[in-house]
């Protein structure tokens, strides 16, 4: 294998396929990136069998060919070379990557050791990527990172009333989103729970262009965007039954602007370290924001809003109630609250397809 | 649970082609037919693995075990150190703390909790067809049947409303008004038990304990 590109394209490619490659594969072949020369299109390959991720290039290709080259040493070298043009020449199991005056020798992989990828031969079906790209960040950020319940690592995808339905929840917030007219993504199946790994991953490839083409098998789903492709495996397991977690009704109301609450938050929350929580003291004459931080100190802030309901104090983990607020649409939010004890409501007035649930800290 | 430790490579093809190379390995296959390939490291999670159910065939040197997805898992022993089948028997399951005769003595000892200003008559108020889990008076002076269950259920609605009923045609007690708590309620018993004017009450069992738990959970 013989080629010469320019850095930065080498570099981003290398990085987006590294994103796949996980830390502790336990096998050789699963630390390194597959790159695989035809004329003159470089493919990139990272996978640790949950996730895969190619990403393609345009290269000056003088001879085709397929190796296994060690993913961060490959992607360290190249990011450090001077910009401009880059040559890899890959003989016997070394690959020689050269750039200016610099010269590296690196030791490849053996290619066997690297798993041997299906052809997609599935029948995709394309979708507009900013469409997808808020509501995966909407719901993701409710996923938990808890390996030992992997159910609540995905994001629970369904059909509801002809539109896609994206949930997902770590038990102490949940967040919903629904895509209308985007049913058709799930194809047969009634319902998939994808990895949010993977799908904050393909969030980073939807930047690359307006849309994507999707396809759901029945233990795999796939991605394609303009110069990468993602696969993952799905999930299995039951998803908890979110909709009994959702009260219906919510007597106390209040309507404030996000931007005001978020950045009043993020004050408040420098003394609400290490757990504490942040209390928020809701009244006809609008919230109070008040964290207490023992032996540190304390913070109050006064954020105006209209508020209609019964007076109420109820306490939030600062990090959940940003992440919501961060991810909620619209200029303004409203905070649906029944008592200091039951799930909190978050919604946006403008976007009815959008909900963040979010459990209180018991506070005395 | 069959145990093997054996010197071993392992294939998968599927959704992709993968393998593992010739390395000394912990093969598990459960009595269920699920097949893990474990290496010594990691808490949980096996090197491959498929779940039951799934079609098994070993022959001395290899097995192999496929599914209807199309995937399969052929394991070649190269060497074997050990190779042990223990019966473990049927799992009792996660035992949780809330069990119902302790969630039954902390809410005799704080029906306060169920509703305010209720007191305690009697735990385990003697029927014909069976103990009353907590019988109280409420503010008003009037008499409570409490079921109490861990999990919330149609069959604990059915059960209080058998005993709301006996306890009705005594006139000592009537009006009897029920009252069902339960660490969690599912939606169903509390549409049947609100058809039926029984009071739900979700109570936590932590908080009973006294065990501080501020950050609270939707499930």
């Amino acid at each position: 294998m013989k080629f010469r590109c320019e850095r930065d394209a080498l570099t981003e490619a290398l990085s987006v396929a590294g994103r796949a490659v996980g830390s502790s594969s336990g096998s050789l072949g699963l630390s390194g990136i597959q790159a695989t020369l035809t004329g003159d299109r470089l493919e990139l390959t990272g996978s640790d069998l949950d996730l895969t991720i190619s990403a393609q290039i345009q290269v000056s290709g003088q001879s085709d060919g397929r190796i296994v080259i060690p993913a961060k040493l490959a992607e360290s070298i190249v990011k450090s070379l001077p910009p401009g043009a880059v040559s890899c020449s890959a003989e016997d199991d070394e690959l020689l990557i050269s750039s200016g005056r610099s010269e590296f020798s690196i030791r490849l992989i053996s290619a066997n050791e690297f798993p041997t990828l299906a052809e997609a031969d599935d029948q995709f079906i394309e979708l507009p990527a900013d469409a997808l790209v808020d509501a995966f960040r909407q719901v993701v950020t409710a996923a938990s990172g808890d390996d030992s319940r992997p159910v609540l690592t995905g994001v629970y995808a369904s059909n509801e009333d002809g539109g896609l339905r994206l949930v997902a929840t770590d038990s102490y917030r949940l967040a919903m989103r629904d895509i209308p007219g985007a049913a058709e993504v799930l194809g047969s199946a009634s319902s998939a729970l994808i990895p949010s790994r993977a799908l904050s991953e393909l969030n980073r490839l939807l930047k690359r262009g307006d849309s994507v083409r999707m396809h759901m098998g029945e233990s795999e789903a796939r991605f394609e965007v303009p110069g990468a492709r993602l696969s993952t495996r799905l999930l299995e397991g039951t998803f908890p039954n979110y909709r009994g977690l959702i009260p219906d009704h919510h007597p106390n109301v209040l309507t404030i602007e996000r931007t005001a609450l978020l950045e009043a938050l993020k004050r408040v929350s420098l003394l609400a370290k290490d757990n504490t929580p942040v209390r928020l003291q809701m009244s006809a004459d609008g919230l109070q924001l008040a964290a207490i931080a023992q032996d540190v100190g304390s913070a109050q802030e006064i954020v105006e809003g209209t508020y209609d309901g019964t007076d109420l104090t109820i306490a939030f983990n600062p990090q959940f109630l940003r992440e919501g607020l961060e991810v909620a649409p619209g200029d303004h939010i409203t905070l649906n609250t029944i008592d200091e004890l039951k799930p909190a409501l978050l919604r946006s007035p403008v976007a009815e397809d959008f909900l963040y649930l979010l459990m209180p800290v018991r506070v005395s | 649970m069959r145990l093997v430790v054996a010197e071993c490579t392992v294939t998968y093809e599927g959704r992709l082609t993968s393998r593992l190379g010739r390395a000394k390995r912990l093969l598990m296959i459960k009595a269920d037919g699920c097949v893990a390939i474990h290496a010594d490291g990691g808490a949980y999670k096996p090197l491959n693995w498929m779940n039951a159910p799934n079609i098994f065939i070993e022959d001395q040197r290899s097995w192999k075990v496929s599914n209807q997805k199309g995937e399969v898992i052929v394991i070649d022993l190269h060497s074997v150190e050990s190779d042990t089948t223990v019966e473990l028997g049927t799992d009792p399951g996660l035992q949780k703390d809330g069990v119902e005769s302790h969630l039954q003595e902390l809410l005799s000892e704080q029906p306060d909790v169920i509703e305010h200003g209720l007191q305690l008559i009697r735990r385990e108020y003697p029927t014909e067809i069976g103990p009353v889990d907590l019988l109280c008076r409420d503010a008003a002076g009037n008499t409570v049947a409490v079921e109490i269950k861990r999990r919330g259920e149609i069959d604990g609605v059915e059960q209080l409303t058998r005993y709301l009923k006996f306890l009705n045609g005594q006139p000592d007690l009537a009006p009897v008004r029920g009252v069902f708590a339960a660490q969690l309620i599912k939606p169903q018993a509390k549409v049947l038990a609100g058809s039926r004017e029984i009071d739900c009450v979700e109570v936590d069992y932590d908080v009973l304990c006294g065990v501080e738990r501020p950050q609270q959970k939707l499930f």
